[in-house]
């Protein structure tokens, strides 16, 4: 759009998000700053109320020159602040600054998968019945769900041990100095929780996620997949985790 | 409906007070975006409050003076919203935030001109359109003026109200604080709103800095802007009137005694509207 309002807007944003020079001058002219730092202190607000162990981790100032230009890189792109911070893991992951912590990219997944859970659509109950009725040879066909409010995470470093050591009333001190972790992030009522699986029920749970059906998620069992899928499934439904399934078409 | 009543801005940290004490609030207001989730706890809560008290949805990144239109995916969020908590009041912001997918999350001033007015009117119109209903526009604080508007402030308002067919929420701090930072006389702007178009009003706490008063949210109403509402409510006559506060957000009782003084005003209002009705 080429109007003169369109392109003062675009001019105005240039001058709050990149800092540019803003003409014609307004008045007074010192209110351009103003609105930039409001802005910024807002955006920046923002994105640590969704990733509030990673700025416990870094400190306030290393936190908010990261932001800065995680945000001049990647702009927020929605009236709806609880939108922003996508992407803010990944860009830490590749962040100079903090390559001596090298598992700062994934606490921060780990925050994104809490943040999103927080917002997701609950789950309806699992309709039994439904289950009920697919014939017992085509339950490996059968391709399970995961609740909305279901995030995987797995990552080399003890994430969910220095997450979890870095929560209100912690002393940042993590119980273990080691991973793997294999991290399902679910919720608990409303609240979410992050909890660590075995290797095994996390790629059991990534499959599904992937809506591969039962028999190749069981895959992930190896040679215990006799032992452990039924287990697996069962308790997964129980508690929630797998909400929902789609019934293979029996034309086929 | 909301009676010409007193209310206060729902904030999480006030939920369990609210609902264990119930006050007697003639509604509460939300800001939209909190509750933009497709489930989970903030919406669980609403619901609790809706069967106590009228709510008023108050957006604040629709964006009503883009150029460009206002984003669907946003409105398609309000819709679900509105029509969902079906709220006695809905509200935006007379002003705009976001341009070509960037956004400043801010309430950003628009140039008092013709090209401006025409696309918030037909932002305002698009978005009654797909609520199935009238919306509220707030006047909103600002610390800079573009230097090729074609209107005075209270003119621009008055105009869009009148061509979108929307309501006000006249922001009475709001008017107060524009009137020191720029320089105008806020009785004269009240005698340019149209008293039949405005919904709701809305007090809040602002603070000097420098030479430049700011729109916090985060104090009491100062006793000025008292004077101003009584200025208002004198024109208008009483009004569905909130109080909000959005940070340092105090001690329940704090905002309850703000409303209360807002109601002795109302209550003045409605007595002198009476006698001169009798």
């Amino acid at each position: 759009m080429s109007t003169a309002l369109a392109a003062l807007q675009r001019r105005f944003l240039d001058a709050m998000l990149e800092d540019a020079p803003f003409t014609p001058e307004v008045a007074p002219p010192d209110a351009l700053d103003v609105y930039r730092a409001s802005v910024a202190a807002n955006l920046r607000a923002a994105l640590a109320s969704a990733y509030p162990v990673t700025q416990r981790l870094v400190g306030e100032a290393f936190f908010a020159e990261a932001a800065r230009q995680h945000l001049r890189a990647v702009p927020s792109a929605s009236g709806d602040l609880h939108q922003l911070g996508h992407g803010f893991a990944a860009f830490l992951a590749g962040y100079e600054p903090a390559r001596t912590l090298p598992w700062l990219g994934d606490v921060a997944r780990l925050e994104w998968a809490v943040h999103e859970s927080h917002f997701a659509a609950d789950a309806l109950p699992f309709d039994f019945a439904a289950l009920a009725r697919v014939p017992a040879g085509s339950h490996g066909d059968i391709r399970f769900a995961l609740a909305p409010a279901v995030r995987l995470v797995r990552s080399e470093w003890p994430v969910l041990a220095i997450w979890e050591a870095n929560q209100p009333g912690r002393d940042g001190t993590p119980d273990r100095d080691a991973g793997p972790d294999f991290i399902v992030v679910e919720r608990d009522g409303f609240a979410p929780r992050a909890r660590r699986v075995d290797r095994d029920t996390w790629r059991f749970l990534e499959a599904l996620a992937r809506s591969a059906t039962l028999a190749d998620a069981g895959l992930a069992f190896g040679d215990a997949m006799e032992e452990r899928l039924a287990d697996a499934l069962s308790q997964g439904i129980a508690s929630g985790l797998v909400a929902s399934f789609a019934a293979p078409d029996p034309g086929t | 409906m909301v009676d010409d009543g007193a209310g206060i801005g729902l904030r999480a940290a006030h939920y369990r007070a609210i609902l264990e004490r119930g006050p007697a609030l003639a509604f509460l207001e939300v800001h939209a975006e909190n509750f933009f989730a497709e489930g989970g706890q903030a919406l669980a809560w609403l619901e609790r409050f809706r069967e106590r008290y009228p709510l008023s949805v108050h957006g604040v990144g629709l964006s009503l003076g883009s150029a460009e239109g206002v984003e669907e995916l946003h409105l398609a969020k309000l819709e679900r919203l509105v029509r969902r908590f079906e709220p006695a009041l809905v509200s935006e912001h007379l002003s705009w935030s976001a341009a070509g997918g960037r956004h400043a999350n801010e309430l950003l001033p628009l140039p008092f001109t013709r090209e401006a007015l025409a696309a918030a009117v037909a932002n305002i119109q698009h978005v009654q359109e797909r609520l199935g209903r009238p919306i509220l526009v707030e006047n909103v604080s600002t610390y800079l003026r573009f230097g090729d508007g074609e209107m005075a402030e209270p003119e621009f308002v008055a105009e869009v109200v009148r061509r979108a067919g929307c309501g006000l929420l006249l922001d009475v701090n709001n008017i107060h604080v524009n009137a020191r930072n720029h320089g105008f006389d806020a009785l004269a702007y009240l005698d340019a709103i149209d008293p039949q178009t405005v919904g709701e009003i809305h007090l809040a706490g602002h603070e000097a800095v420098g030479a430049r008063l700011v729109d916090t949210h985060g104090t009491r109403v100062a006793p000025e802007v008292w004077d101003l509402y009584a200025a208002t409510l004198a024109r208008l006559g009483p009004r569905p009137t909130l109080v909000e506060w959005d940070i340092d957000i105090p001690e329940l009782d704090v905002l309850l005694d703000e409303a209360a003084i807002a109601a002795r005003h109302l209550d003045a209002a409605a007595h002198r509207r009476a006698r001169s009705v009798a």
